[in-house]
């Protein structure tokens, strides 16, 4: 009775929150600091579940959750709920980016050649436990630093995607002229219904639980979808934010922040079918298994845990999340209901004795699992 | 000069959390569902700083309503002590300004998880009850897509199936609580999952209920006056938790919607779930001056619109026979 | 399964005492030049289906010839690219069913229409009870007294030759015969004008299929049922059917009584057909 006290519950929640605190440190303005400059990828993630670029906000509910990812992103969007809307910046294409990795399975070369850039991918996943005794390799040391190319990289890369569409590989899109940023269908501010406009698909997988995201693009992957996808092209890039000068209607850069996209392609009818997904931060997992998903919910009766509705429902982390831990909540009113029919339904099927301690427990069980199929969750 | 500077500094919350913009769309929505009783309106729903799943849909509905005269009462299970309920009342007082209450007939706004109060709620109250399943098809047709279709063709017949089942197999509906209603006989309505006891409270009511389900995105009402009736064939009634052998341990009372206490001995004790109710019960017990409301169920177990709950089926007969 | 369940109880007349119905009435099913297209191929291309009450019209053809499709436009399930279908039925009879807006054509397919599929998946909730599948069909028409559902339901299955003990069992753990006996069950509920088959005993044992087929031709009799068979199996389509079109690459290539064309076919697609069976 103690979770459900008559009295004294507000106080105890209060307890029981200070509690949480008290067996952690602290946070302090260094501490959040600290987070934004060694852990990027992390704050990343942050922002682009919370779809809400703020690395230094982001980093303080990294730390005020105590790193509990899915509280530290709930804090991110109940933010951001807050927050009113000043301006819609520029669309941006892959012209306007500033490119740092840019690479392609798909081809051996591509135009404007495949750019490595930061990756971990073929490091030797050993821990470094020299940092622990204190022996860390120096900022100085010249093996920590990046040697400069002889040729300074491109900024601005084509598509891979562009490429293909002129071999008539993939099917041309219209792409308007201009495009009022408000007219975007936005997945924050509308309801979603199915099937979701592609605005609202893009933006629902932008801002999806990475882990989500990946268990539904490894089925595919692995066989339970029905294409397999070719990475054509995965890119890390910095995008400048312009918005409108409210007064002189100039437009002006607002800050630049990090951002990702990848193309995945697979063998359609007569051309190559396309997948995409772009997020806030980098978070190549996601892009590829999110754009894999893309190409899945296109698909004309695909797998039905890869469809859209399903993809798009169950990838969402605040719900998910939320909706897991609500099982905690008292549920006793909805099983004392269930409960009354249950002890009618022994009484009619055992007879009144059966109602008591002599119940044979495996009958019982048996027809427990029976009623499963026509009785309907009423407990949640 | 930087942008920084040009900034503003860091604001405090809305008024009521919410902005304006949201609020003007939900305020809108609401009115959508009392103008179509029972249909299931999508909304945005704006994330809130509670968890989803925990009253969040709920939530958005009083927080775009409440207003500083308002009065709020909220309940978790029929308790207003509940850690749930205190949480969600510290924010929406902490955010309003509200007054609260855990007195029914004092309270203008009630928002509930899984109960409705046991005294008759009058005109010019809101009820907002927390959803976590607004679609009652969901169980036959788990695609939203296709489920909308169903209602819009008021194709219920999976529904019905549904019971017919139960009835083959155990002999009676087994549905629990969220009960499907019929609502102003056009929309299939889940009422949240509050007992069968309090689904005939929603028929031809005094009050407005407003119900929300955040996560899912969707609300609806019932109107004040509306028919709202359960799922039920002809000839087998629809039956309300039978409890009509307990009796309160605290206050004696009896036929009011109860929680069970299970005993170290094996056996149970009894209380009322309605911890409003029953702290007004203890109350006038102890002699002090409390109002306490007409209840929709009397102290016999009748309930105050006559014969809308048809005569309790003896145990031993069978729809079947 | 045997003639002893009495399945004459649910049916007024005895027509099968009159004069065959053939000569004296219009037909029921009218459908003409019927065309589908998926994408570039024509899976149907200007077909005619003429059916009389009570007679049981086969269709037979190798898989893709489109017989199963015809079906599915006679269901109005899909829609037709072409073609004007029409049954003699009094409030229907002027009306192009291909013109109907989907909740009329959902009426005609609920109570003038049944269906039988090779597939019961199709046509069955496999884990509700066999007299609920039946009774959805009751349901839909707003029946809401369970007493009569259950009653109606029951006498439907025991029509269709379903042993009444099993009624509550789910198709889930039903054999494939006892299966196509609920379809046929859920078909007939509503005292349809027209049955439509659609390879009702494909995949069952030749001794199962011989009792099914029985079952259908006792409905046909004791009922005025206008049935449309379609089978790549000549020898369903001799036990059962009065007349067939054979169709091949969405054409009928030929048609007439069951007898004539099975011993005598003239079309070369035909004789090889029925040399192939022989």
């Amino acid at each position: 009775m103690a979770y459900v006290a008559t009295k004294g519950g507000e106080k105890a929640i209060q307890e029981s929150e200070k509690l949480y605190h008290q067996l952690k440190k602290p946070v302090t303005p260094e501490f959040v600091q600290e987070i934004m400059d060694t852990m990027p990828y992390l704050v990343d993630r942050v922002m682009g579940e919370g779809s809400l670029y703020a690395p230094e906000l982001a980093a303080l509910a990294l730390a005020q959750s105590g790193g509990d990812l899915y509280e530290a992103v709930l804090l991110l969007r109940a933010y951001r709920s807050t927050q009113p809307r000043l301006a819609y910046a520029k669309p941006i294409t892959v012209d306007d980016m500033l490119t740092l990795r840019r690479i392609s399975a798909a081809f051996k070369d591509i135009p404007g050649g495949q750019v490595l850039g930061p990756s971990l991918d073929y490091s030797h996943r050993i821990l470094d436990l020299n940092i622990l005794d204190g022996i860390a390799a120096s900022e100085d040391d010249e093996d920590t630093q990046v040697e400069a190319a002889e040729k300074p990289a491109a900024t601005r890369y084509p598509l891979v995607a562009d490429w293909l569409r002129q071999q008539g590989m993939i099917a041309a899109i219209d792409v308007p002229e201009e495009i009022d940023a408000a007219d975007i269908p936005d997945v924050t501010r509308d309801p979603v219904m199915m099937p979701a406009p592609r605005a609202h698909r893009l933006q629902a997988l932008a801002r999806a639980d990475t882990g989500g995201v990946l268990a539904l693009g490894y089925a595919s992957m692995r066989g339970y979808g029905f294409i397999h996808p070719t990475v054509n092209e995965l890119r890390l890039a910095y995008a400048d934010v312009q918005v409108k000068h409210p007064v002189t209607g100039e437009p002006f850069s607002a800050g630049r922040v990090r951002v990702s996209q990848a193309e995945v392609v697979t063998k359609g009818k007569s051309t190559y079918k396309i997948g995409f997904t772009a997020t806030m931060g980098w978070n190549e997992v996601k892009l590829i298994a999110g754009a894999t998903l893309d190409m899945e919910m296109s698909q004309a009766d695909p797998h039905p845990a890869l469809n859209e509705d399903f993809v798009l429902y169950h990838t969402e982390p605040i719900e998910s999340s939320g909706f897991c831990i609500h099982f905690k909540l008292p549920h006793y009113v909805t099983f004392s209901s269930g409960m009354d029919n249950m002890r009618k339904v022994i009484n009619v099927l055992y007879g009144a004795a059966a109602a008591g301690k002599d119940a044979d427990d495996r009958e019982v069980e048996a027809e427990e699992s029976k009623t499963s199929e026509v009785v309907t969750k009423d407990t949640m | 000069m930087s942008l920084i500077e040009l900034a503003q500094p860091n604001q405090g919350y809305s008024y009521a959390f919410l902005d304006a913009f949201a609020k003007r769309e939900l305020r809108r929505r609401i009115l959508k569902g009392i103008a179509i009783p029972g249909y299931q309106v999508p909304y945005a729903s704006r994330e809130l700083p509670i968890a989803r799943g925990w009253g969040t849909g709920g939530l958005q509905v009083t927080l775009s309503l409440v207003g500083p005269d308002d009065t709020v009462k909220v309940i978790d299970q029929g308790a207003d002590d509940s850690v749930n309920a205190a949480n969600l009342r510290r924010f929406i007082t902490r955010m309003s300004g509200a007054e609260t209450t855990t007195d029914a007939n004092q309270a203008t706004i009630i928002q509930s998880r899984h109960r409705i109060t046991e005294e008759i709620l009058r005109e010019g109250q809101t009820l907002v009850l927390q959803v976590p399943n607004p679609e009652p098809l969901r169980r036959v047709e788990p695609d939203m897509a296709k489920a909308r279709i169903l209602h819009a063709d008021a194709d219920y017949g999976q529904m019905w199936l549904v019971l017919y089942e139960q009835l083959v197999r155990f002999g009676r509906y087994i549905q629990g609580a969220s009960y499907p209603v019929m609502v102003h006989e056009r929309f299939v309505m889940a009422p949240s999952p509050i007992p069968r006891w309090d689904t005939p409270d929603l028929h031809q009511s005094a009050h407005l209920t407003l119900l929300s389900a955040g996560r899912e995105k969707r609300l609806y009402a019932v109107p004040p006056y509306t028919n709202v009736y359960p799922l039920e064939f002809t000839d087998v009634p629809f039956e309300v938790e039978d409890q009509s052998e307990w009796a309160c341990r605290t206050t004696g009372e009896r036929n009011k919607f109860m929680n069970e206490l299970p005993q170290d001995d094996g056996s149970s004790v009894f209380e009322l779930s309605d911890t409003g109710y029953m702290e007004k019960l203890v109350n006038h017990q102890r002699g002090e001056d409390v109002t306490i409301g007409t209840t929709y169920y009397d102290s016999e177990g009748q309930f105050y619109h006559d014969g809308y709950l048809k005569p309790r089926r003896s145990r031993q007969e069978s729809p079947d026979a | 399964m045997t003639d002893t369940s009495n399945p004459g109880a649910v049916v007024k007349s005895h027509p099968m005492l009159d004069a065959p119905i053939i000569n004296r009435v219009p037909p029921l099913v009218v459908a003409r030049n019927l065309t589908k297209y998926y994408g570039s191929i024509k899976a149907v291309d200007g077909v005619d289906v003429i059916a009389y009450p009570g007679e049981i019209l086969g269709i037979v053809g190798e898989s893709g010839s489109g017989k199963s499709t015809v079906l599915r436009l006679l269901n109005l399930e899909e829609p037709a690219n072409g073609g004007v279908y029409h049954l003699q039925i009094n409030s229907l009879a002027n009306t192009n069913l291909f013109d109907l807006d989907r909740f009329d054509k959902r009426d005609v397919r609920v109570h003038h229409i049944g269906i039988v599929y090779q597939n019961p998946h199709l046509g069955l909730r496999m884990r509700y009870s066999a007299s609920g599948n039946v009774a959805e069909r009751l349901l839909i028409t707003g029946e809401r007294t369970f007493g009569t559902l259950r009653s109606k339901s029951n006498a439907s299955l025991q029509a269709s030759e379903f042993p009444i003990d099993r009624v509550d069992d789910p198709p889930s753990v039903l054999s494939g015969g006892m299966q196509q006996r609920v379809q046929l069950a859920k078909a007939i509920a509503l005292q349809p004008e027209l049955l439509l088959l659609d390879e009702p005993t494909t995949g069952l044992d030749v001794s199962i299929q011989a009792t099914v087929l029985d079952t259908l031709k006792r409905i046909q009799r004791l009922r005025t049922i206008t049935m449309i068979l379609v089978s790549h199996d000549l020898g369903v389509i001799r036990t059962l059917a009065d007349r067939v079109m054979v169709m091949r690459n969405g054409r009928v290539v030929e048609q007439g009584l069951t007898d004539q064309i099975l011993e005598d076919p003239q079309d070369p697609y035909t004789q090889q057909l029925v040399h192939a069976k022989l």
